[in-house]
């Protein structure tokens, strides 16, 4: 209950952000279907395909092809590299609040009442989960109601289905990151220092994962990476809902949680 | 019999190398005001941070109300209202929402007339709890700040530096609210600078230096124990007595003038001086802050 009326506290603090982001991943989302819509009608995909050099397109191999086509430009904003960092970049600083919070001395307020610190780390556990779903959620209407109101019908729409598992896939790494850092802002003092280790740590996964998929010898090591398991191509080359990856990302996501209120439980605040 | 209000028990606090409390045992009965001195970094505050379980001892126990405030921190905090040194608002929430926010967080409903009587008496108008908090003066923020300790009407009230920040006319409606409370049974636990406050609300005061309290005593036994200066002055010139009376400590003797400080009751005195030519008489109680000054820099008289 007292996690609840705190995450309200949080939910106010954080809406203008939160507001905004929306606004802007959803407008992206809507005109991603209609630069889609653009190339169809120019018949520029196959143009677009012939451009790339052979040597990439071997090396990306058929995910390049799906993403040259109608879906693949409709799917781009479920796994760009910007989207990825703003949404991961929410997700760190709701879970470093703890931290914020210690820092500030307002946890000095709300802890000097009955309150358990559990309920602390309960609350960004909420704002965290309802904060990706509800930017994700505002992501997928948007690419619903640019397919349904803009799309030509001779256009090879994307099924809701392949939609809504690139959310669920962008939605687990997202989460997965805002689990590792509620992990370190519970034994953290000050926010900037919880935010920017998680932040070099996203950094370094993303691009051990990269190299790991251009250059055999660092495949291995890919596998440490969370990002190794966040396959939005596969999806979009036509392949099923990867459950593994997905259970990776969360499990990590729910270990991460586990260590934060263990941390946050035995701390000096 | 009812549980002491707070009750220390050898507590101890290291952090590393550094120990911040060390072997500190104190009660406290319900009803008391008592005063927490010490310099900066002397363990008021950790001793506070304990109380509330914000920090865990190394070594002792710390009890309100007879239950342990690591073990059972929950009914520990339900009973008691907090004012840090420094109130870690956020800036961009209204006094309104913070009082609101921190009301729903203390458990019991709050009673409204009792907010609004606290405010009323520290001037916070509800234009004011409408603007966001990076808009209010520091004592303002202090003013809010003894407001969100206050509503919820706590049985134990611990009070970081209340007065800080705070112009004379407020530190004296506070000084009216503290009275109120004391009134009502409620156990003050105040850690202050300020010792004329201290002397002037306290009943009973500890001081902490290095950790360690190495004072605890009633305002009125602390200023017994330092004694009164007496000045005498004589119409001709007198000899001293051979002998001083036990209790008395010459601090200056000329043939008309003495200087004397006298532990004890003053009847002994009287009854020398109407032996004597007696001109003028000057008496004077010792300020707390004359004799705790000695305490903080351990240079206290054995």
């Amino acid at each position: 209950m007292r996690a609840l009326v705190l995450a309200r506290h949080s939910f106010r603090r954080s809406a203008p952000i939160v507001i905004g982001m929306a606004v802007v991943l959803a407008g992206f989302q809507f005109m991603l279907t209609q630069v889609a819509v653009f190339l169809m009608r120019n018949q520029a995909f196959g143009l677009l395909s012939s451009l790339i050099p052979p040597y990439i397109r071997s090396m990306a191999g058929p995910a390049m092809v799906a993403f040259m086509s109608f879906t693949g430009v409709v799917a781009l904003g479920y796994f760009h590299p910007i989207v990825l960092a703003s949404l991961v970049g929410l997700a760190i600083a709701a879970g470093t609040e703890p931290a914020a919070e210690v820092e500030t001395r307002f946890a000095d307020l709300t802890l000097a009442r009955p309150m358990a610190r559990r309920d602390v780390i309960t609350r960004s556990v909420i704002v965290l989960l309802v904060t990706i779903a509800a930017l994700l959620a505002v992501m997928t209407a948007a690419t619903s109601i640019g397919l349904a109101c803009c799309t030509p019908a001779a256009a090879q729409r994307p099924r809701f289905a392949l939609i809504a598992s690139l959310a669920l896939t962008l939605g687990a790494i997202v989460w997965c990151w805002g689990g590792v850092a509620l992990a370190v802002a519970a034994g953290a003092r000050r926010r900037a220092t919880a935010a920017g280790l998680t932040a070099v740590t996203t950094l370094a996964a993303y691009l051990v994962d990269y190299l790991g998929r251009i250059w055999d010898p660092a495949r291995l090591a890919s596998r440490l990476s969370p990002f190794h398991y966040f396959e939005p191509m596969t999806l979009i080359s036509g392949g099923p809902l990867d459950t593994s990856n997905l259970a990776v990302l969360c499990g990590i996501a729910i270990a991460g949680t586990a260590v934060a209120y263990v941390r946050f439980a035995r701390r000096d605040l | 019999m009812s549980a002491p209000a707070i009750q220390l028990e050898h507590l101890g606090k290291r952090y590393g190398r550094v120990t911040a409390l060390r072997d500190l045992s104190l009660e406290i009965a319900p009803g008391e005001v008592f005063g927490f001195l010490g310099l900066n970094g002397a363990g008021k505050t950790t001793t506070i941070r304990i109380l509330l379980d914000l920090v865990r001892p190394t070594a002792g126990r710390a009890a309100v109300f007879g239950m342990d405030c690591q073990r059972r921190g929950l009914a520990v905090r339900a009973r008691l209202g907090y004012l840090p040194g420094e109130p870690g608002f956020y800036g961009d929430t209204t006094g309104e929402a913070t009082l609101e926010l921190l009301g729903a967080l203390s458990g019991g409903a709050i009673d409204r007339r009792w907010r609004r009587a606290l405010l009323d008496r520290l001037e916070l108008a509800a234009a004011d709890l409408r603007r966001p908090l990076r808009e209010y003066s520091t004592g303002m923020k202090r003013k809010l700040g003894i407001v969100q300790a206050f509503q919820a009407d706590p049985e134990l009230l611990v009070l970081d530096e209340p007065t800080e920040g705070l112009d004379p006319l407020m530190q004296e409606a506070f000084y009216g609210l503290l009275a109120d409370v004391r009134a009502r049974g409620r156990t003050v636990f105040m850690s202050s600078h300020v010792l004329p406050e201290v002397e002037r609300v306290c009943d009973r005061i500890g001081l902490v230096r290095g950790g360690e309290l190495v004072l605890v005593s009633t305002v009125r036994d602390i200023r017994r124990l330092a004694g009164r200066r007496v000045r005498v002055s004589f119409a001709d010139a007198v000899s001293p007595p051979a002998r001083w009376p036990d209790g008395w400590e010459v601090i200056q003797v000329n043939p008309r003038d003495w200087d004397l400080r006298v532990h004890g009751a003053l009847g002994e005195v009287a009854a020398m001086l109407a032996t004597l030519p007696l001109a003028d008489l000057e008496v004077q109680t010792p300020h707390l802050e004359e004799i705790l000054k000695a305490h903080y820099v351990d240079k206290a008289p054995a």
